[in-house]
């Protein structure tokens, strides 16, 4: 190794190294788990959901519209098709790590399988006006009937 | 560094120097300030133009409408290599891309169908090219969301001017390959099917614009569900209207008689009090007087975009 | 040598000179202007998220204006411009050069800020410091918005002028006895910021016309109702704003390289690592923009190369992290309030990383975008690696400005407030983010958990708030009448204080 700097380098090279190998590992375990994610199930049922301002209405795939709350069955598949009618809205349930921004003009996708029963805030989590902090919702997920 | 510290005295800053520092920008900062919180409205007074959406850029007489329904269907077809594209018929067939008669004021309903294996969705425009400019409320499924084979859809269009409107596909490029027809859209009519006499009657409505506390519900008078929301009205067709509203809620409104309760653009009778652009803002009321139009039910609704859905819209019926 | 004044002159002769050291001055006090003004908002949002509801700011429009102008103060009125008062100070003594290569074209750079920051400041626009579209085409109101995109368009341009004097100066105005591989780490951060900054800052200008053509209706780039696509948008943007985010810190980093090795009475480990490290960093930073979009839709691959391209920037930094420790190991490390600010930096720099990796991780991603994760986050670069190693590069350059020393007690103190604030906000806000609270809203739900941390994080606002207002008395004080510094070697550590080449301002 040419000695540029007159001292032993080789501290700095296993270093580097360790850090190269960290992200390298993040990025391979990074890669696999989203390619899973990404892997929309075959029954997954559709809910449209549509952003505008400043509030969240959804229909579900036999056409029953819901403004503000969504009601789901646990244990079952659903897709999302996100839309927005004005401006950027951000479709977020955190407690399932749903999250795909409501673009105008196109359909974002992403889809979750409730797995606890119970009431889940869904909010916007991209800026958009003035009720941006109250675009608020709430989902249900409720015992397979 | 020796050759140039040993002749010149050091100077240190001053009091006096930092104090005249200190002064001018406060003397700076005391200026802006006058000058943005003297017109603190002003700075975020006016909506973008891109904003008012294309009613509000090419602002037209409010719709007047005759009364008569024109019905219109329309299937998308395909030739088979699917290079020409039409509606209902391949050209060279009849009923290939037919055109629409109607006078200014009547109101078209379109019912169409994708009887083609591609995708496809629907509007009406002005504009000889393109696939913008699309009608609010003539469009059926969009092109990032099209109607797939088989699947149907219904809108309405109400010509305002006359002269020649173009129905199309809106998927890009399907307009190029054949899929637009003309609506040729004649003078109003003087006298509609059913004319309309003032009756003399008068009748006097009041309506506050009321909000959720988490504005995610809205009403006249009362939230939906409440005692005395949103109530019924109905009058008699030539009837003299006054309507006056007032914002009780903490959010911007205004107010019209539309045909259809999720077109905020429907307008009818010259009854808007307002307009999304330049709305009602908290504390403010407005009063409009117009004269109720042909039979037929109709809704009055707040014209904010969004807050017919959300629950300001009541029944107007014209008996 | 003193460099700002060798006898008293007129405030009016320093305001039209074209002299490197009078136009640095000016930036410096532009600067410094910015970043209480901008932080004095700050306070102000941390005071209203204290409680759920409103408190002392009256309505959520008023509030979306503030964080909008704290960010676009903070950034372009403060960053920017103290890195270009010290760069326009040290830069012609580092290349033994008289002056900039430009000094009318210097002179004018400078004189564009402050016509951007009366129109950011006076407008206020409320769409964040994004500007995203369509709500920035369709939604905000004008005149502020309008009068946020000519201020930016201002400052856009006074930023390329100065990377332009820079660049120059640096790679053609140097002494011919001095090769490139030798002048300092600080030049080269300055000469690696300076390419980034005229490569990048030219796609942003575009996107602000096309902003302003859009709001007037006249062309529809990124309106869908005229047939745009706002994700276009995202991408210039991005495309601009994440290589100027290495613009924004290699100038810091810089700093630290001129303080912490005077300070460890050691030189650097290895100054061809440090320049590599700058040069790798410019190069890898083009390649990562679209990290800060992986929620907007886009496709897998898409996603992951980004993702790569925001991995392959961390040896970097990590070469400069090294660089530091491996200069202080073995040092005979003098703690003065420079030094404190320096290694401050870098401990919250390496937090900030190491988050940033977390950020990179596309699946993980989708819990942290868009909350206050990515608001800690940031700010620990922004405060904690920025501002720490500017304001420790502004007590180093005190008595070289103004001959007199800053107390050094009151340094130690504005350190230690400032460090405990900061580490109680920024990391705070990592959790908060973690229980999902999203940025830019004036309001939240009263969950009991996201009330705790916002109480805690307000809480260490208002001990940064308290050390402002300790460094600014401290400042105006010690100009006027602190004690008379030692200009060979204000700290006593020995070694040279600056340059064999001393610097002469012509008017004197």
């Amino acid at each position: 190794m040419v000695k540029v700097s007159g001292h032993s380098t080789w501290p700095e090279w296993i270093y580097i190294g360790v850090v190269v190998a960290l992200l390298v590992w993040v990025g391979a375990e990074a890669w696999n788990v989203e390619r899973l994610i990404e892997h929309v199930p075959a029954d997954a049922q559709i809910i449209k959901v549509t952003g505008q301002q400043w509030f969240w209405t959804f229909e579900h795939a036999d056409g029953t519209k819901e403004i503000g709350e969504l009601h789901l069955q646990k244990g079952k598949p659903y897709k999302f098709e996100i839309t927005s009618k004005d401006v950027i809205h951000s479709f977020n349930i955190p407690d399932y790590v749903v999250l795909q921004d409501a673009v105008p003009g196109r359909i974002n996708t992403v889809w979750f399988v409730p797995k606890d029963t119970g009431e889940f805030p869904i909010q916007c989590r991209e800026y958009c006006g003035l009720i941006h902090y109250n675009m608020r919702g709430t989902l249900y997920v409720e015992d397979t009937a | 560094m020796s050759h140039t510290e040993h002749i010149e005295p050091i100077f240190r800053t001053s009091p006096e120097r930092t104090a005249k520092m200190m002064a001018i920008m406060l003397g700076i900062s005391v200026v802006g300030a006058a000058i943005f919180f003297g017109m603190w409205d002003y700075w975020i007074s006016a909506p973008p133009v891109a904003g008012l959406g294309p009613a509000a850029q090419q602002p037209t007489a409010p719709v007047a409408v005759t009364g008569k329904e024109i019905q219109v269907s329309l299937s998308f077809v395909e030739s088979a290599d699917f290079r020409t594209l039409a509606f209902n018929a391949l050209p060279g067939e009849p009923d290939n891309n037919p055109d629409i008669h109607a006078n200014v004021g009547d109101k078209i309903i379109f019912d169409v169908v994708n009887s083609g294996k591609s995708f496809h969705a629907f509007g009406v425009t002005q504009e000889d090219e393109g696939f913008t400019g699309i009608i609010a409320g003539s469009e059926i499924a969009s092109a990032s969301n099209p109607l797939r084979p088989n699947q149907s859809g219904q809108s309405e269009f109400i010509p305002t001017k006359e002269g020649t409107y173009y129905y199309i596909c809106t998927v890009p490029g399907h307009r190029e390959q054949g899929m637009v027809g003309q609506i040729i859209v004649g003078p109003k009519q003087s006298s509609g099917t059913q004319t309309v006499k003032p009756t003399g009657a008068s009748h006097n409505f009041e309506f506050n614009f009321v909000e959720s506390s988490d504005f995610r519900t809205l009403g006249f008078n009362a939230l939906p569900g409440e005692a005395g929301s949103n109530p019924e009205i109905r009058v008699k067709a030539g009837d003299s209207v006054t309507v006056k509203v007032t914002n009780t809620g903490k959010s911007f409104h205004s107010f019209g008689v539309v045909t259809n309760p999720e077109d905020f653009n429907s307008i009818v009778w010259n009854s808007a009090i307002s307009s999304a652009s330049n709305p009602l803002k908290p504390g403010q009321s407005g009063d409009v007087t117009f004269t109720a139009g042909a039979t037929g039910t109709y809704y009055y609704i707040c014209t904010v975009p969004g807050h017919s859905i959300q629950g300001m819209q009541g029944k107007f019926i014209v008996e | 040598m003193v460099l700002e004044i060798q006898k008293p002159r007129p405030i009016w002769q320093i305001m039209f000179s074209t002299h490197h050291t009078d136009v640095g001055l000016l930036y410096l006090i532009t600067s410094l202007a910015a970043l209480f003004m901008g932080g004095a908002l700050a306070l102000a949002i941390r005071l209203e998220l204290f409680f759920p509801g409103a408190q002392i700011i009256a309505d959520s429009m008023t509030f979306n204006r503030m964080f909008t102008v704290h960010g676009t103060t903070l950034i372009f009125l403060f960053i920017l411009p103290f890195a270009s008062a010290i760069g326009n100070y040290l830069i012609p003594i580092m290349v033994r050069y008289k002056d900039m290569a430009y000094p009318k074209l210097n002179a004018i750079a400078f004189w564009m800020i402050p016509p951007g920051f009366a129109l950011i400041w006076l407008g206020f626009a409320d769409f964040t410091w994004n500007a995203y579209a369509p709500y920035s085409i369709i939604s905000a109101p004008g005149p502020a918005a309008d009068m946020w995109i000519f201020g930016l368009k201002i400052l856009g341009v006074s930023s390329i002028l100065g990377a332009i004097n820079f660049i120059v100066t640096i790679l053609k105005c140097k002494h011919p006895d001095l090769p490139l591989s030798k002048i300092p780490l600080l030049a080269w951060a300055y000469l690696t910021s300076s390419l980034i900054m005229i490569v990048a800052m030219p796609t942003f200008a575009a996107a602000l016309l096309m902003l302003l053509t859009d709001r007037l209706a006249v062309s529809g780039f990124f309106n869908p109702a005229m047939g745009g696509d706002p994700i276009a948008y995202q991408h210039l943007f991005w495309f601009t704003f994440h290589p100027e985010v290495y613009v924004l810190v290699i100038p810091a980093i810089g700093f630290m390289y001129e303080i912490i090795p005077r300070f460890s009475r050691k030189p650097i480990f290895s100054h061809s690592s440090g320049v590599a490290a700058f040069i790798l960093l410019s190069i890898v930073g083009f390649a990562s923009w679209a990290h800060h979009m992986y929620a907007s839709g886009m496709s897998f691959t898409e996603k992951t190369v980004f993702m790569v391209g925001t991995l392959a920037a961390v040896p970097a930094s990590a070469m400069h992290v090294f660089n530091f420790l491996a200069t202080m190991w073995g040092g005979r490390i003098r703690f003065a309030t420079p030094m404190m600010w320096s290694v401050g930096g870098i401990a919250l720099f390496f937090s900030a990383g190491a988050g940033g990796v977390v950020n990179s991780a596309m699946p993980l991603d989708f819990v942290t975008h868009d909350s206050y994760w990515v608001v800690g986050h940031f700010h620990l670069f922004v405060m904690g690696t920025i501002a720490f190693g500017s304001f420790g590069f502004l007590y180093y350059i005190f008595p070289y400005v103004t001959g007199r020393m800053y107390n050094e007690k009151w340094g130690n103190i504005h350190f230690i407030t400032s460090f405990i604030g900061a580490v109680m906000i920024f990391f705070t806000q990592h959790v908060l983010g973690l229980y999902g609270m999203p940025r830019r809203i004036f309001d939240y739900p009263p969950f009991p958990e996201w009330i705790a941390m916002n109480q805690f994080a307000s809480i260490g606002g208002m001990l940064l708030g308290v050390s402002a207002a300790i460094f600014l008395a401290n400042m105006i004080y010690s100009s006027a009448k602190g004690k008379e510094a030692n200009m060979d070697d204000p700290w006593g550590i020995g070694g040279k204080y600056y340059y064999p080449y001393q610097q002469k301002n012509p008017h004197h």
